[in-house]
């Protein structure tokens, strides 16, 4: 699988080299599949209608994450002027930053108040803004309307109202090792009033709300059995088929399976389930994850201008509205959710989804983010199978994150 | 002219052609073995962090091998590695030497059989081991129930992310995938040996057990020593069947060290410890197959005496 997929983007990687037809295009570095091209291929036409002296085309990345990571850190490492604009994760901003692969933004003087807060924080590196936030993903619970009267608040009403159930499965989440593992352990850390680096970029995963949250997930698995053990093992997609085979009585996931779990040809829970934020316990507040891509200018880009230019009009608001209508991405601009057009293209309540964006928080702001993550990962899905205590495992991981930090002179 | 020095003159030549003609075969030899192992050389002796450019790529001395030798992951993702090699290859030995003296034996059915044994063979390790994921995955899944059924467990197993029962899928499925292998091997050896053999043996009134042990498992051990080493080599060397299984979990669990170097070199981007993992590797790969070369080797030139 990694094989097919590594060609793949050796393949892509060798198009993009051979076939520049003109010098002054300008290229676009964007995941190309399905109802995400159609909609960047119509949005670049109607780019094209209105700049006809820019050149301006895309450059197809592979799809999964870190192939594109690889692929990203080869071409700008190499310092390729192409791609000029870069669609980024939203966890790829300060590592691409630090190393001085993108530009920053201040002197196109960007109208950061337009966006998302916490969506600019993630986009900042030492004070100075990287990108702008192109569409957001949020961890959200979804829950089964028939089986639940309302959605649990806190964790403790969560446990309770899972105890007599009819559904095999109380709550299913992302329990693999991997990086999904790692947003959800975030929402039940903010969920607690934890945090994993302190505003000084001090490490704090050791404290002792982040051994209480960690104990509260452990306990679900293998003392409550809230969630299944299976879940160790499972991936969004795998959560989903749970919740939408009526297994489940919680999801926690993002806004894609939304569109899915309402098609009645595949899903038995179409028309009985609904969205509300994740829960919290006592001294914490209810916390969703945030993911979701960015645009950003290569730093060795030969025409910033223009790049910023393409850039302004991808994030406009009637083109974040376009896609949120077709791929079902939720816009990255506040004040598109009062108006009645998002609420159509989106088939849930915009209220709602704002408040749950409104509470979303970056994970860790540093350009060392997928090591730190890779560390906590290994830790966490240890405590969760039974291989180490809770406390024991965040103290391990604590001390690999200082370890990594100081290795990579970015300790506080 | 001399005739001595023609004679050198066209030795000469023959051998500047022999050079010649050489080169090829030398250049792509160098290309593809000397130049990669001297550029993982090179690397591992440097600081080089793809993910921390602002580091810089300085000269270290063997920093990196010294982080890789003092770090606790390295000697577990060993000491699996060693576990699962071990493990797999005597059970695929004791299977294979099973399937092969079966397949040894004069049937009907000997050529369909032969066919059939080899499948699991010919089969591409991810998709072999997707179908094992698949059979082995979940508290419903195929295995469950299956030994549910016979009664073999009295509750549901989480195979794949429990650390202890997660090797068995593991070792399972590389024993079912390559037992055929070291059967084919062995099968190849039993049919070199002299029939005449067994037939003197019979009239002297040996018994299957004794012919076996005094004809079969003397004569067939030169090719079992050459299958338990290649197969100890590819073991050592297991990545897909692992990264399709169980990615090296629960937590670090079942991580090999060639899973390690993976994640060190191409998911962390760290060129400078994922090289030195990697001459690590070859090292210790490499040690053992001179090993087993220098305490078998003789007893293979015996054998074929």
């Amino acid at each position: 699988m990694k094989v097919v997929a590594l060609s793949l983007a050796l393949a892509v990687a060798m198009t993009a080299c051979r076939g520049v037809p003109e010098p002054s295009a300008l290229t676009l570095g964007v995941s190309a599949l399905g109802t995400e091209a159609a909609v960047v291929r119509g949005q670049l036409e109607r780019f094209r209608a209105l700049h006809p002296d820019i050149a301006v085309e895309v450059r197809a990345t592979p799809d999964a994450a870190d192939i594109r990571h690889q692929l990203y850190v080869q071409w700008l490492n190499a310092r390729a002027s192409e791609p000029d604009v870069l669609q980024l994760d939203v966890i790829w901003t300060p590592e691409f930053a630090a190393a001085g692969w993108i530009l920053p933004l201040e002197r196109f003087q960007p109208r950061e108040d337009d966006f998302f807060s916490a969506a600019i924080a993630a986009n900042r590196w030492r004070g100075r803004l990287y990108g702008l936030p192109w569409f957001v993903d949020v961890g959200m619970l979804y829950w089964r309307t028939d089986l639940l009267k309302t959605p649990p608040t806190d964790f403790a009403t969560l446990a309770d109202q899972t105890r007599d159930r009819s559904v095999p499965y109380g709550l299913v989440w992302q329990g693999a090792r991997y990086e999904g593992l790692v947003t959800v352990f975030l929402e039940h850390l903010g969920g607690f009033g934890g945090r994993i680096l302190d505003d000084q970029g001090r490490v704090v995963v050791d404290s002792g709300e982040a051994v209480r949250a960690l104990e509260y997930m452990r306990d679900a698995i293998r003392r409550d059995h809230v969630v299944p053990a299976d879940a160790l093992g499972w991936q969004e997609e795998h959560a989903r088929f749970a919740f939408q085979n009526g297994q489940a009585l919680m999801m926690r996931n993002w806004p894609y399976a939304v569109a899915l779990l309402q098609d009645p040809s595949q899903s038995k829970v179409s028309g009985r389930f609904a969205l509300a934020p994740m829960p919290a316990a006592a001294g914490g507040e209810s916390t969703a994850a945030l993911g979701g891509s960015q645009l950003a200018i290569n730093a060795h880009s030969e025409q910033p201008e223009a790049a910023y230019e393409l850039m302004q009009f991808l994030l406009a608001p009637a083109q974040m509205l376009e896609r949120a209508r077709v791929a079902g991405q939720y816009p990255s601009r506040p004040t598109l959710y009062d108006g009645r057009e998002l609420a159509d293209a989106l088939g849930v309540q915009p209220s709602d989804v704002r408040r749950i964006i409104e509470r979303a928080v970056p994970r860790p702001v540093t350009p060392v983010y997928s090591e730190l993550s890779e560390i906590l990962q290994i830790h966490l899905h240890r405590a969760l199978s039974g291989q180490e205590e809770p406390r024991a495992a965040l103290t391990a991981a604590a001390q690999s994150i200082r370890y990594l930090l100081q290795r990579a002179e970015l300790a506080p | 002219m001399t005739m001595r020095a023609a004679v050198s003159a066209l030795e000469r030549r023959e051998r500047r052609t022999a050079w010649l003609l050489m080169a090829p075969a030398l250049g792509t030899i160098a290309l593809v073995v000397v130049f990669p192992i001297a550029w993982t050389l090179w690397e591992s002796l440097h600081l080089h962090d793809l993910r921390m450019p602002w580091l810089g790529r300085p000269f270290i001395g063997v920093q990196n091998y010294a982080e890789a030798l003092t770090d606790a992951r390295f000697w577990s993702a060993l000491g699996h590695t060693l576990l699962f090699t071990a493990s797999s290859v005597t059970l695929e030995a004791v299977c294979g030497l099973g399937l092969a003296l079966l397949l040894n034996r004069p049937s009907p059915t000997r050529g369909a059989l032969r066919a059939a044994a080899l499948l699991p063979w010919a089969m591409p390790t991810v998709v072999a081991a997707l179908v094992w994921r698949f059979m082995f995955e979940g508290q419903a899944g195929i295995a469950n129930t299956a030994l549910l059924g016979i009664g073999a467990i009295a509750a549901p197993v989480s195979w794949l992310t429990d650390p202890g029962f997660a090797w068995i899928p593991l070792i399972l499925a590389d024993a079912w995938k390559t037992t055929p292998f070291v059967a084919l091997l062995l099968l190849a050896g039993l049919q070199q040996i002299d029939p005449a053999l067994y037939e003197a043996a019979r009239i002297d009134g040996a018994g299957s057990w004794q012919r076996f042990r005094a004809i079969t498992w003397p004569l067939l051990r030169p090719a079992l020593i050459v299958a338990v080493l290649f197969r100890a080599l590819d073991a050592f060397r297991v990545f897909d069947l692992i990264f399709v299984l169980t990615g090296g979990g629960p937590g670090t669990a079942t991580e090999t060290v060639t899973l390690y170097s993976f994640t060190t070199l191409l998911r962390n981007l760290r060129f400078g410890v994922g090289s030195a993992l990697s001459m690590i590797i070859f090292a210790v790969a490499f040690a053992g197959a001179l090993a087993t070369i220098r305490l078998f080797g003789a007893s293979l030139v015996r054998g074929r005496e």
